[in-house]
């Protein structure tokens, strides 16, 4: 194994697992700022570190510690299990951190002949395995609801059961159909397969490809994470929280990071399989790499702009209304935050000039291309978080039998008769 | 059919309506709507930075805190009728009389206590109050208090309040 190697392999699996750890706080905190302003208010604004609260991103972190130091409380009726109770949400948790390292981050590096996986885990059949350990979170839930002896876990983990026996299905069915389209069951292949054009203008991304596939897999992904509008296993309305119920402190902190992890990993699984996961729009890496200096060109005058209306847009917000007395060190924050801002965009721009100025073909060219791609595959990932969230605030929730009815008479068969479809479309123009 | 009767059709039985995707769009788009407009001006949207903003918008008739009134010569201006007690549904005005002896009035209360936690802020004891003495336009909302017997409100610190709303002199007849 050569350095290239090692180097490439500890970097993407550091980074899937910032990406799914260091995602939680930062969509707690998205959730609630988003939920505020879907709602016309401020969201969680006051918490901060001498004068700086990234726009209330500190929340998040006083939140985490207000529940390490909670009282852990076990119910005193429990007698039998607790162990295992203590252990379910680790499961639920664990599955989805782990169904998330399989996602690609950017394309295979090749360096010196060497094709390298930016994948935290590099292997080949990322939708079997992603399928495979995504639907064990549930038995995480179930063991969880039913060791706590309450009959409102027991409903709630039993509906977290049938959900997943009834939206597993159309999932699993609507994942064959793309897996059938790109003919592979590698996710880094399905990117690839998705870096052309469509019709001549259109990006040949999974969503123009199989319509109806892509919104039984969005659907399902939604039902298969337990968020709004199909968050019937906690449903709070009816049966207090569900599995969750007898839960405290960090025991119920594991369960909701588990929640916000899972629903990392369905973006990233949408956006690989359906919106050209790391790759830009009509672009495929290979004409990144032939074309690397006009994108490297493109991304230094694009840069500035970006950090510009960012600066901007901070300099406008991040302050108080005239009315407020104190502005709370927000004004510090600002002048702290532009120069950060400016000084990193001047880091980027001079290493893409340097790396521009560089021969052809290039180990330098490859990696820049590869972090172009894992900052595409970062800013869509946040913007299918922020469409969870947003649905989450937009849709009421689905009584139980609606749920079930759902996904037994409508995706089901709408799943199967996509299947077929498909099936005949490729074996006819095999 | 009686011709009072309004028949209200039934809805969701239209495709459009049994497909639920365009009701989706149509809801995503408001929530998407007011979104973008708020992270565009945080700073605009409508609500009151408390306690570096106070509110500014209580008005005359908004019952605030209690107070006891004045005479226009400055002594209090309560007879301890026990009127107020007798009208207050949550039993929370203490009194006890004693004689006046500077000739003004022949009664005036010895201890006049309001226990806030108690009080729910009804305004019965200022309808029920013959002599205009107990009001409840201090305009004061927010009583803070580290013991329980801080809520009790006595005599003197009732007396201390002001009107929030300069009525100290109309309503007292001049």
């Amino acid at each position: 194994m050569s350095t290239a190697a090692v180097v490439v392999a500890v970097g993407s699996f550091a980074l899937g697992a910032l990406l799914a750890l260091l995602m939680i706080p930062v969509l707690v905190w998205l959730e609630r700022r988003g939920a505020g302003l879907v709602q016309d208010r401020m969201g969680p604004d006051r918490a901060n570190i001498s004068g700086f609260r990234l726009g209330g991103l500190v929340q998040s972190f006083a939140d985490v510690i207000k529940l390490v130091y909670k009282e852990e409380y076990y119910p005193a009726h429990i007698k039998t299990g607790r162990r295992l109770m203590m252990l379910s949400p680790v499961i639920t948790f664990t599955a989805a951190l782990l169904a998330f390292m399989v996602i690609p981050f950017a394309d295979t590096l090749v360096i010196g002949g060497e094709a390298l996986r930016v994948q935290p885990l590099p292997v080949e059949y990322g939708v079997l395995w992603y399928l495979a350990v995504g639907a064990v979170g549930v038995v995480g839930i179930f063991f969880g609801g039913w060791l706590s002896h309450d009959k409102y876990s027991l409903l709630g983990s039993v509906r977290a059961g049938s959900m997943m026996l009834g939206y597993e299905l159309p999932l699993g069915l609507a994942a064959v159909a793309m897996i059938l389209t790109y003919n592979t069951i590698d996710f880094n292949e399905m990117v690839r397969w998705q870096s052309g054009t469509l019709f001549g203008f259109l990006p040949a991304w999974g969503v123009f490809v199989q319509p109806l596939a892509a919104l039984l897999l969005v659907i399902t992904l939604f039902a298969e994470t337990n968020r709004a509008p199909f968050n019937v296993a906690e449903g709070e309305s009816e049966i207090v929280a569900g599995p969750y119920t007898e839960f405290s402190a960090m025991k119920f902190a594991m369960y909701f990071m588990g929640e916000y992890v899972a629903m990392n990993t369905a973006s990233a699984v949408i956006i690989t399989m359906l919106f050209g996961g790391y790759q830009l729009p009509w672009v495929s890496t290979r004409s990144m790499l032939e074309h690397f200096d006009a994108f490297a060109w493109a991304t230094m005058a694009l840069l500035p702009l970006a950090t510009y209306g960012a600066i901007r847009w901070m300099r406008k917000n991040n302050r108080v209304r005239p009315t407020v007395s104190t502005d709370g060190g927000r004004g510090f924050e600002t002048k702290v935050l532009t120069a950060a801002l400016i000084a990193m965009t001047a880091v980027v721009e001079g290493a893409l000039l340097w790396v521009s100025l560089l021969p052809e073909g290039a180990t330098a060219a490859a990696t820049a291309v590869a972090l172009l791609q894992i900052a595409v595959f970062v800013a869509k990932l946040m913007a299918f978080n922020l469409f969870f969230i947003l649905v989450r605030w937009t849709l009421p929730r689905f009584r139980y039998d609606q749920v079930q009815h759902l996904g037994w008479y409508y995706l089901l068969p709408l799943a199967l008769l996509n299947l077929f479809v498909t099936a005949l479309v490729v074996a006819g123009g095999a | 059919m009686d011709r009072n009767v309004k028949v209200v059709p039934r809805r969701g039985g239209e495709t459009k309506e049994r497909l639920y995707l365009p009701a989706i769009y149509e809801g995503i788009k408001v929530t998407f709507r007011h979104f973008f407009k708020n992270i565009s001006d945080i700073t605009a949207v409508d609500t009151l930075a408390y306690p570096e903003e106070q509110p500014a918008d209580i008005t005359e008739r908004w019952r605030g805190l209690h107070r006891l009134t004045h005479r226009p010569d400055g002594s209090i201006a309560c007879v301890a009728c026990f009127m107020c007690a007798t009208a207050c549904p949550a039993e929370c005005i203490f009194i006890e009389a004693t004689e006046r002896t500077d000739g003004v009035d022949e009664k005036m209360p010895k201890r006049f206590a309001v226990d806030t936690l108690e009080c729910v802020f009804c305004g019965y004891c200022v309808e029920a109050c013959p002599c205009d003495a107990i009001r409840m336009d201090t305009g004061i909302f927010s009583l803070t208090g580290r013991r329980r017997e801080d809520f009790v409100l006595e005599k003197e610190q009732l007396l201390s309040y002001r009107g929030a709303f300069g009525e100290e002199d109309s309503r007292a007849g001049k």
